[in-house]
């Protein structure tokens, strides 16, 4: 790297070596390193990067990428609300926005969502009965106090307990305990791995062998069976016996960790205990890396390395030092994925705009311009919600509102229609079903009945006197921005003509659906 | 993604499509589909809900106390039986290959209902999409006016995923027509005319009539070529491009087809008059417009949505049940015949499982994976045989044992898909559409 020295190193340059060990570099200095780091691959393929985002732009991606929700118009925190953040002047505004949505619990339950739907498989017999419900509630109060990464994961892979009822537990019930899918989903998830083709052949691109892979699934062997294959009510635990054997032979293959290095049964340590330990600890060389990347997916619509839980030789990523750089301060900062969130939030990369034109350079592993991405399902429903003001109660922000929220049947049955595959966040996945939904179905046409949109009665009160203001409240719930002139006369003009009935009123909830169906809305951009 | 112009969106959805007369251009439409050389091909997925009983059907034992009260029927084929009560199937055996040797490993509904729509056992980080997902991808085009994957009657409770796109995501999930996941008895939901009703789901907005649609389209325009001119990236131009195909279905002569209505009562009677029966001639009238994958589900009669599924009372219900299956499928296959679209499509009789040999103290059948039967039928199936072939008492497979992914594969191969044919799962790994072998002795 021949960059510009960031400040963290000249402080370690300054002092020594020993009192930067001591401190990891702060998170407003590990942004800038950040940039610096892309800037200088921008430099090399002489690429100008994309002018940097609006407030109002950012303002919506903020809220959607950390709480999973448009921004509210107003808000008590006279920070998030769409209007505090318009007119503020404040030069320290958008750090301030991150801090307070990632203390909301809003933050918490957007990122049990995604962090459930990455680790439970969404056909899971156990999920047909809502048994995701405890566990999402359980990562929800992980990710709520900020417990270190590793301690979360620790935590899951050591689950003990009532199978059905518990949270973390339910993990290896919806892997039916077997332990190749456990083998799999786990070196997957926080490894970022795929050793799962080794379960059958020698993998064809990676290094992986089906000796490894079965190595690796022999520190899930020794997990308690159910009396019946199908019970659901046992307990998660160690047993004392249990083996994996290479299929079709009789060799017992004993346990042995990802990349070498054997974990003998001499101790009193369980097998997934020695995992636990060895999968979170600082010499491991994926956790860190697989993390901070899975993190950059999220934030930035695609993986350092993409997909994001495919590392390895064979798969490169796009920055090799930034993502080792990351993966260092990840694990300096003691797992702190709150903190990782803020800091990759707060650089320029991630505050730069999506704007693009047709025949601009397009290169997404460059990160030289903001990704769209799509919705996931879930994102999806909440906006609808937001956008018209069907809060469910008790309130956002009360200890409970998640529950509530996993409990709504509506929202259920609008997320089986709507449920996308983890990946490919660039994407827009959804089809012409979808788009019917959308446009004419019953989420829709409560969102923009008279008698039933909190917004549209709102804008009978006389807090807005002009057509404008309505519209632009319009506006302003669904794309968090003004209308621009020419919106703002064609609008107008239509609500003052009484569009297609005759009635404005009415044709306000045209414009609604309009602004629903948008590109602008469905796309986190 | 085709690129678009800035001239392409200002009329987008501005469409207007020339009011072509009905009853003038179908026939024509169909004569010059049957003529086409490189003609598409179509599949019809009769999914049995429930698991249906194969010794009342297709796998006849009448010398065995297991086979029951059903007298076997001699069909068109010598030598080849099935149920008296499926008569009019019998008259068009020389289109059916019946499978009585098919052997699989999961015996709950769930289970069985995700394995044969997906060839996959559930569990594992892979959500597969199901067999419809697949076909439709692979014999469709993405600017087809209707969806490439249309299901009829759904009954989705026992395994959603099943029934979904899984990893290919949501743009190749069916168009779902009168979906019902309730457990009350879909039928008889007799319209005006004492027919089922079926219609698509939220093709309209009953409240907004074509004007007021109009002019939230216009304004939507408006929104949408500010946004995509300032914002060139894929996922924008995708969702213009979905939507502008749902707007033109909503407004299209094709979406005509989800309506029964002008069709002869003579031809609504044949089919029979409830879901299925109704389904199937929608599932016609659908081939007849290019819809490569149609599935059309056989929900209970009167006895609650899991028909199929009897413990008890199995063969006062497998008799009522037959009688609609027959009905359907039979004048689904004459019709196909008679517009020259039978040979370009594969028909494919199956449910999660078959049921016990033995009958239970209930005058019932219960689940039962370990023999059982599936029917291919029509384009690429060589008809009038029965593959493989059970025990006497009809409890184990005696020859050609058949697993899920051979079944599969024989299907795809049929339809001239190379079964081989690879996606890329959301864990990055290719994945076929089926794993299996094409059974050669079934293709034609």
């Amino acid at each position: 790297m021949t960059g510009r020295i960031p400040p963290a190193a000249w402080v370690l340059l300054l002092l020594g070596p020993a009192v930067a060990i001591a401190a990891p570099p702060t998170s407003a200095e590990m942004a800038a390193r950040v940039d610096s780091m892309l800037a200088e691959r921008w430099a090399q393929e002489g690429l100008e990067p994309a002018p940097a985002a609006s407030d109002a732009e950012f303002l919506r991606r903020a809220w959607l990428d950390l709480c999973g929700m448009i921004p509210p118009i107003n808000d008590g925190d006279e920070v998030s609300g769409i209007r505090d953040f318009l007119s503020s002047t404040a030069p320290d505004k958008r750090a301030r926005l991150i801090e307070a949505l990632l203390a909301r619990p809003t933050h918490a339950a957007h990122l049990a969502n995604l962090w459930k739907n990455v680790m439970l498989p969404a056909d899971s017999n156990v999920l047909r009965f809502g048994g995701d419900a405890g566990f999402e509630s359980w990562l929800r109060g992980k990710f709520a106090d900020n417990v270190p990464y590793d301690q979360l994961v620790s935590e899951l892979l050591l689950a003990t307990g009532q199978a059905n009822q518990t949270g973390p537990a339910l993990f290896y019930t919806a892997l039916e305990l077997k332990p190749e899918e456990l083998a799999a989903s786990t070196s997957r998830i926080f490894l970022g791995t795929q050793i799962q083709c080794a379960q059958c052949h020698d993998h064809p691109f990676d290094h992986w062998t089906r000796r490894d892979f079965w190595s690796y699934a022999a520190f899930f062997a020794r997990l308690q069976k159910p009396a019946q294959p199908q019970q659901v009510a046992f307990q998660v635990s160690d047993a004392a016996s249990g083996e994996v054997t290479l299929p079709e032979s009789d060799e017992v293959i004993a346990p042995a960790f990802l990349g070498g290095g054997s974990s003998p049964d001499d101790g009193p340590a369980s097998r997934r205990a020695r995992l636990a330990e060895w999968l979170t600890s600082a010499d491991n060389p994926y956790f860190a890396r697989a993390t901070v990347n899975r993190v950059w997916g999220l934030l930035f619509g695609r993986g350092l390395v993409d997909p994001v839980d495919d590392l390895g030789a064979h798969n490169p990523p796009s920055h090799p030092e930034l993502l080792d750089a990351l993966a260092t301060y990840f694990a300096e900062t003691g797992y702190d994925l709150r903190g990782l969130f803020r800091t990759l939030a707060s650089t320029r990369a991630y505050q730069l705009s999506s704007r693009s034109s047709p025949g601009d350079d397009q290169r997404p592993e460059l990160f030289a311009r903001m990704a769209i991405k799509s919705l996931t399902a879930e994102q999806l429903y909440d906006c609808l919600s937001e956008a018209m003001r069907r809060r469910e109660s008790p309130q956002p922000g009360q200890a409970q509102f998640g529950a509530v929220r996993v409990a709504d049947q509506s929202r259920q049955a609008f997320l089986a229609r709507f449920r996308a595959p983890a990946q490919g966040a660039t994407e827009y996945e959804a089809g012409i079903p979808q788009a019917l939904a959308l446009m004419n179905g019953a989420n829709i046409r409560q969102a923009t009945d008279l008698s039933q949109s909190d917004l549209l009665k709102a804008l009978d009160s006389p807090v807005f006197s002009t057509t404008e203001q309505r519209v632009e409240a319009l506006f302003l719930s669904a794309l968090s921005r003004l209308p621009n002139n020419d919106e703002r006369e064609k609008f107008v003009e239509y609500v003052d003509s009484g569009g297609g009935r005759g009635d404005s009123r009415q044709a306000l909830s045209d414009v609604l659906w309009a602004l629903l169906n948008s590109a602008e809305f469905v796309l986190n951009h | 993604m085709p690129h678009m112009s800035r001239r392409d969106l200002l009329r987008a959805t501005g469409l207007s499509l020339a009011g072509a007369s009905l009853s003038g251009w179908l026939p024509q439409l169909a004569q010059a589909l049957a003529d086409d050389p490189a003609r598409k091909r179509h599949c019809v997925l009769l999914w049995m809900p429930g698991g249906p009983s194969q010794t009342d059907t297709f796998d006849m034992k009448p010398d065995h106390a297991n086979g029951g009260q059903f007298k076997p029927l001699q069909t068109s084929v010598p030598g080849l039986q099935i149920s008296e009560h499926l008569p009019k199937l019998a008259a068009l055996a020389d289109h059916l290959a019946i499978v009585r040797s098919l052997s699989t490993a999961e015996g709950d509904h769930s289970r069985g209902t995700y394995l044969m729509h997906t060839g996959h056992r559930p569990g594992g980080p892979i959500s597969f999409p199901t067999i419809g997902s697949c076909l439709s991808k692979a014999l469709g085009s993405d600017d087809a006016e209707l969806p490439n994957f249309i299901s009829i009657s759904p009954y989705t409770a026992f395994n959603s995923a099943a029934f979904g796109p899984g990893f290919l995501g949501p743009r190749h999930a069916p168009l779902t027509v009168g979906a019902n996941n309730s457990l009350q008895p879909a039928q008889p939901t007799p319209g005006q005319q004492g027919y089922a009703e079926l219609g698509v789901d939220d093709l309209h907005n009953p409240g907004v009539d074509q004007a007021q649609q109009s002019a939230r389209l216009d304004l939507w325009n408006t929104l949408q070529t500010g946004f995509l001119a300032t914002h060139a990236s894929a996922a924008p131009r995708a969702q213009h491009t979905v939507y502008e195909r749902a707007v033109r279905m909503m407004r299209s002569e094709s979406a005509r087809a989800f309506d029964l209505s002008g069709e002869p009562d003579s031809v609504r009677d044949a089919y029979g008059r409830g879901r299925f029966g109704q389904g199937c001639l929608m599932a016609r009238r659908l081939i007849e417009r290019g819809v490569p994958f149609i599935e059309v589900a056989l929900q209970g009669t009167g006895g609650g949505v899991l028909g199929w599924d009897t413990h008890v009372q199995n063969f006062a219900r497998v008799k009522s049940l037959s009688e609609e299956l027959d009905a359907g499928w039979s004048t689904l296959m004459v019709e196909l015949r008679e517009r020259g679209l039978l040979e370009s499509t594969t028909i494919l009789w199956l449910g999660e499982f078959g049921r016990t040999p033995a009958i239970n103290a209930n005058g019932g059948r219960d689940h039962y994976p370990r023999a059982w039967s599936a029917v291919l039928a029509g384009g690429g199936i060589r008809g009038g045989q029965a593959y493989g072939r059970t025990s006497d008492d009809g409890t184990t497979v005696e020859e050609g044992k058949v697993d899920v992914p051979d079944l599969l594969a024989t299907l795809c191969q049929a339809l001239g898909v190379d079964p081989g044919t690879q996606n890329i799962s959301e864990v990055g790994r290719p994945i076929r559409i089926a794993e299996g072998t094409p059974i050669q002795d079934i293709l034609a």
